[in-house]
């Protein structure tokens, strides 16, 4: 009997030759068999219930940060692994381990996921964590939205995964310019995978953007005035603000070039009077805005944790959200330097490159003002501290080195080459990635009720801090040896070989690194110490007046706010002695009733829709799109006519909660 | 004041101090939102309008460039006025902050576009 006709074709179109190379038939192999155990054990332990109930349905922020946390930390595995197959490529110039197209795609995905899908999610992680405790506030101001945001965000995310499997990666660059990107010069199916799963999962953060801002405007504790608030939550603002003027002209960017591969139109085609350069001009437009995106929450960890460890309130609060405000409004002013070679003309580079200088005026208060911190104060060296001090040298490095970029002559000589993948290395990964890691270390008693051992995560840094200066370092020597990025291999008697293989091993320490981190987060749950007093670190900030990990309903009473840094005020005077829970002096008649968001379904099954809409559009199979459309209608009916959205916990059950973690006599 | 707007909380009323009368929360009536379907119906003429000048080539590229701008302008007025509620507030109109912020961050980045962006008439 022989098979249809059709058969060939879809298997072709599904599996092309560039999705079965040794390498991912192993990734494919290793992903067969992690999902296969993870249904093994949900069925094995009767799971099934519980996964649906406390999880996929779930519309409570700490849970969602939860699940944001495990994503992010899976991506950076993702990315990490693409980062290795790189450099091992580079490293072997005899004997490339990858071939060119492979290659492309390799440092394609690395690029995308590592900041779609490993900072943003990560950042999310801690908004989602800590910044409804920190403000007082008992959920985000739209927790169902907040779902709708994790769900687009995390179907996005498998179906951007999905593509080395079915279908072919995309291999444009994280950046995806045209022409490159036009379907003349790239069919197949990889390109359409980048665009669709970064317009579904831009929904999610602008949603988001949305949700943090309304958040910290309107939810903060009485008496918390906005010069009150603790610097993450000034970060969690500005953020929201950058992602809501950002996002737009990605989106634009993206859409006609999806229009132009699936509708055929020519916005970015040349020869039919498209404008290339509009594209790049649109994409930084969001690209530098972006950059902050994922720096100002670094920087509003550090201001948390320099202040925690150094037993002194943060130098210069004043001057520190001046600077964050003053880093958002310059950074829609900057992003012409991403792209000083296109031939704009003197008068454009000129003043791009001074505003893009400017920067480095705020940047630098909050540096030393972190400093001024530490000066004097009685310093613990934990693990999250010890990222602050590996940032400090290392983002001023890179800070440094960006300036120089911002140097339009200098920037002629070397952009495009390894000396910039240097300096964003630098300060995306010794400011963003050292910053996530830290807030990680630091929130992490407070998300799940158990500390980090300190050891391991020590060590976990030094092999950071030491394996990232091996591998970027000689970065900056290869730029200067006229070294091109994005490159799959090059002669060998080139004079670049021996540098390449330092940043190999380089990039094999941080792999250790990262390694040691999740060994870390496994051994820590079993006997990791637990935290029975809800302020393990001696906070300053009103998340560590909760148990940890904090009830569902987080402040059984809402705190009110008298001064900066609420709940070291509150330790050291008025309401009460001594350390911990005693301080909050909760009375069984201050504990009412309280109103709880309701869990539901609706924003998993319209992240499911768009998955299957999404598709449908990476093959321009339009009745699978029309069905995912029709679902994505559906799920959005049903929210609209659910209103039901409520539920209620009695005071009791409340006062049995808050007893049974000690907080009140039984 | 306007006479269909209505003042839900008579209570945190402060017309009786005199000159801020501004200060009180003012919303528009709960009705079927006829406005809104009027706006949604303009914002897709101005954007379809929008689309057929270029696509018809109806003037020289300068003057297409301001005319596409003004009718870009005239839907943020639109969205602004019609689903953004701009109109209401609770209390003093502190959107006016944020609002003003929208205005030169969105002035600059077109702005500014159109200026990096000129090279290619050079050239062309």
């Amino acid at each position: 009997m022989t098979a249809p006709a059709f058969v060939p074709y879809l298997l072709h179109t599904l599996f092309p030759p560039n999705t079965h190379r040794p390498t991912e038939i192993g990734a494919d192999v290793m992903m067969g068999l992690g999902m296969g155990y993870l249904v093994y054990w949900l069925t094995r332990h009767r799971k099934w219930g519980w996964l649906w109930r406390d999880w996929l349905t779930t519309v409570d922020h700490k849970k969602i940060g939860t699940m944001y946390l495990i994503a992010a930390i899976l991506m950076l595995f993702r990315g990490g692994v693409d980062a290795l197959m790189m450099r091992v490529n580079l490293a072997m110039p005899h004997a490339p381990f990858i071939g060119p197209e492979e290659y492309n795609e390799v440092f394609t995905t690395h690029g995308v996921i590592m900041i779609f899908f490993m900072a943003m999610p990560f950042i999310f992680a801690l908004f989602n964590a800590v910044i409804p405790l920190m403000i007082g506030a008992r959920d985000v101001a739209f927790p169902r939205l907040n779902a709708v945001s994790f769900w687009l965000f995390a179907f996005a995310a498998a179906l951007f995964n999905l593509a080395f499997v079915v279908g072919g990666a995309p291999n444009v660059g994280w950046t995806a310019y045209p022409p490159l990107t036009e379907l003349h010069f790239n069919p197949g199916v990889g390109t359409n995978y980048l665009l669709v799963s970064l317009l579904i999962s831009g929904i999610g953060t602008t949603i988001t953007g949305i949700n943090f801002l309304v958040t910290v405007l309107r939810m903060r504790a009485p008496g918390m005035t906005l010069m009150r608030m603790p610097m993450f939550a000034w970060a969690a603002l500005n953020t929201s603000v950058l992602i809501l003027f950002a996002f737009p002209p990605l989106t634009v960017a993206l859409l006609m070039t999806l229009l132009d591969r699936l509708a055929h139109t020519a916005f970015f085609t040349l020869s039919h009077g498209g404008m290339p350069m509009m594209y790049v001009n649109l994409f930084w437009l969001f690209g530098h805005p972006e950059v902050y995106i994922v720096a100002l929450p670094a920087y509003g960890v550090f201001s948390e944790v320099v202040p925690t460890f150094s037993g002194k309130r943060l130098f210069g609060y004043t001057s520190m959200v001046v600077s964050m405000a003053a880093i958002m409004v310059l950074s829609y002013g900057v992003w012409a330097h991403h792209f000083f070679t296109m031939g704009a003309g003197a008068a454009v580079n000129a003043f791009f490159g001074i505003s893009t200088m400017l920067i480095a005026i705020p940047t630098g208060v909050k540096i030393f003002n972190w400093i001024f911190t530490m000066w004097g104060g009685r310093i613990r060296f934990t693990t999250a501290m010890l990222y602050v001090m590996g940032f400090i040298p290392t983002f001023t490095i890179g800070g440094a080195t960006g300036m120089f970029l911002a140097t339009v002559p200098a920037d002629y000589q070397v952009h495009n080459s390894y000396f910039l993948v240097a300096h964003f290395h630098n300060v995306l990964i010794g400011g963003t990635v050292f910053g996530l890691l830290a807030g990680m270390y630091y929130w992490w008693p407070k998300m799940f009720g158990y500390r980090l051992d300190e050891r391991q995560g020590k060590l976990a840094f030094w092999l950071f801090l030491i394996g990232f200066w091996i591998t970027f370092g000689p970065q900056y020597l290869l730029g200067f040896k006229g070294m091109p990025r994005r490159m799959w291999t090059y002669p060998a008697g080139h004079g670049w070989h021996l540098l390449n293989v330092i940043s190999t091993a380089g990039a094999f320490v941080m792999g250790a690194g990262f390694l040691v981190l999740v060994y870390n987060v496994l051994w820590s749950m079993r006997h990791g110490e637990r935290d029975a007093s809800g302020d393990p670190w001696n906070g300053r900030t009103l998340e560590w007046s909760l148990p940890s990990p904090a009830p569902e309903y987080n402040f059984a009473r809402i705190p009110t706010v008298s001064s900066l840094d609420a709940w070291w005020a509150m330790k050291q005077t008025g309401q009460g002695r001594g350390r911990g829970a005693a301080a909050l002096r909760l009375r069984p008649q201050d504990i009412h009733a309280i109103e709880l968001p309701r869990n539901t379904g609706y924003p998993f099954f319209l992240g499911a829709a768009f998955f299957v809409l999404g598709f449908g559009l990476v093959f321009s199979w339009w009745v699978i799109a029309l069905l995912g459309l029709a679902g994505v209608w559906a799920a959005l009916a049903y929210a609209w006519f659910d209103h039901d959205q409520h539920k209620h916990m009695r005071a009791d059950e409340i006062r049995r909660i808050e007893a049974s973690m000690g907080r009140l006599p039984a | 004041m306007r006479a269909e707007l209505q003042t839900p909380d008579p209570s945190r009323s402060t017309e009786t101090e005199a000159g801020f009368e501004f200060l009180n929360p003012h919303f528009a009536p709960e009705r079927f939102p006829w406005p809104q379907v009027w706006g949604y119906g303009g914002s897709l003429l101005l954007t379809g309008a929008a689309v057929y000048l270029v696509l018809l080539h109806v003037l020289p590229a300068a003057g297409l460039g301001a005319l596409v701008l003004a009718l870009a302008g005239g839907q943020a007025l639109l969205q602004l006025g019609v689903f953004m509620h701009i109109r209401e507030s609770r209390g003093p109109a502190w959107q006016i902050l944020p609002l003003g912020l929208s205005f030169v961050i969105a002035f600059a980045l077109v702005g500014m576009s159109i200026w990096i962006m000129t090279f290619k008439w050079g050239a062309s």
